[in-house]
């Protein structure tokens, strides 16, 4: 059983059809005011409805939206480098000191390696002394003769004349 | 980038000068010295302590003494000095530094007259001995060392 402000709800709305129209609309007391007052509802249901639905964008509205979507994303990308060229104006970070402390180490390594490596490797290869020649005066010694010993052991590479002239022994002064 | 790329370069450089400013000017010694048998054999010389056994066990006397010696700093390879006694002359010219020691050419002097002539690579590590002439009852030894 429908109460009656359900009943004049529907017949706002035209919800009511048959014997149940006939019946609410013989139950109104004025029927005519009831009449204007349906008229009314109406015309602001339909005002409601043209104001409150999505009207399409002008053109000028539609450019204006979009010229101040690119300048809030514009800003917003600002901010950020903003804020970010603050906090690099000293170039001697932490991390970027931490990171120069490492990389020195490493060069410094790196060099004292190689010059290390150049160090070692003529010991491996040529760590006697070399003889490229060797002679005694043939006028002053005619009978001089050289060889040449390597005493590996020692590390020490020995010219050993023979036949030069015996000297007397004051020779042997400072 | 550019700050930390010029930071980077000066260390290298930094790095690679001290390294091979530590590896340049080492000393040459050069001496004349006599080896000779004696009863009381005086202490060697600090210079040829390293190559005591070899030099006595090599030539068989018990004593070395220096009548003359020269201590050259070489800073280009390119020098030249003399080591003297009385009547001895031991004349080095350093012809340039090679990889591991320098090339030298001597020449020993009795007074003006030259004895023996040589040329060497002189290693770093390598001391060179020279058999010169017989002295009285010793024996004129010449010994070359990079220190």
């Amino acid at each position: 059983m429908k109460t009656f402000e359900e009943k004049w709800t529907a017949w706002l709305d035209d919800q009511l059809s048959g014997c149940e129209l006939s019946d609410f609309e013989a139950s109104l007391p004025d029927k005519a005011a009831a009449h204007a007052e349906k008229a009314e509802a109406k015309k602001l249901g339909e005002l409601l409805k043209r104001e409150l639905s999505v009207h399409p964008l002008k053109n000028e509205e539609f450019f204006s939206h979009q010229l101040r979507e690119t300048i809030v994303r514009e800003t917003g990308e600002e901010r950020p480098e903003r804020g970010r060229r603050t906090s690099t104006s000293s170039w001697w970070t932490i991390p970027r000191l931490v990171w120069a402390g490492t990389a020195s180490l490493a060069v410094f390594l790196i060099c004292t390696m190689f010059v290390m490596h150049q160090e070692r490797a003529p010991e491996e290869s040529q760590y006697l002394t070399q003889i490229l020649n060797a002679r005694v005066d043939p006028v002053v010694s005619p009978n001089g003769t050289v060889s040449i010993f390597e005493v590996k052991q020692d590390r020490v590479t020995v010219i050993w004349t023979e036949g030069l002239q015996t000297l007397p022994a004051d020779y042997a002064a400072k | 980038m550019h700050q930390s790329l010029a930071v980077a370069i000066c260390v290298v450089l930094l790095t690679t000068t001290a390294a091979r400013a530590s590896r340049s000017a080492e000393k040459v010694w050069s001496g004349l010295v006599i080896a000779e048998n004696v009863a009381e054999p005086q202490p060697i010389p600090s210079e040829l302590t390293r190559i005591e056994t070899l030099l006595k066990k090599f030539f068989g006397y018990n004593q070395l003494k220096v009548i003359g010696q020269s201590q050259k700093t070489l800073n280009t390879g390119q020098e030249d000095w003399l080591a003297t006694s009385k009547f001895f002359g031991l004349h080095v010219d350093a012809r340039g530094e090679t990889q591991g020691g320098y090339v030298l050419n001597l020449k020993l002097y009795k007074e003006k007259e030259l004895l023996l002539e040589t040329e060497a690579k002189l290693s770093k590590r390598s001391p060179l001995v020279i058999k010169g002439p017989q002295v009285g009852g010793g024996q004129l030894l010449l010994v070359l060392v990079v220190q």
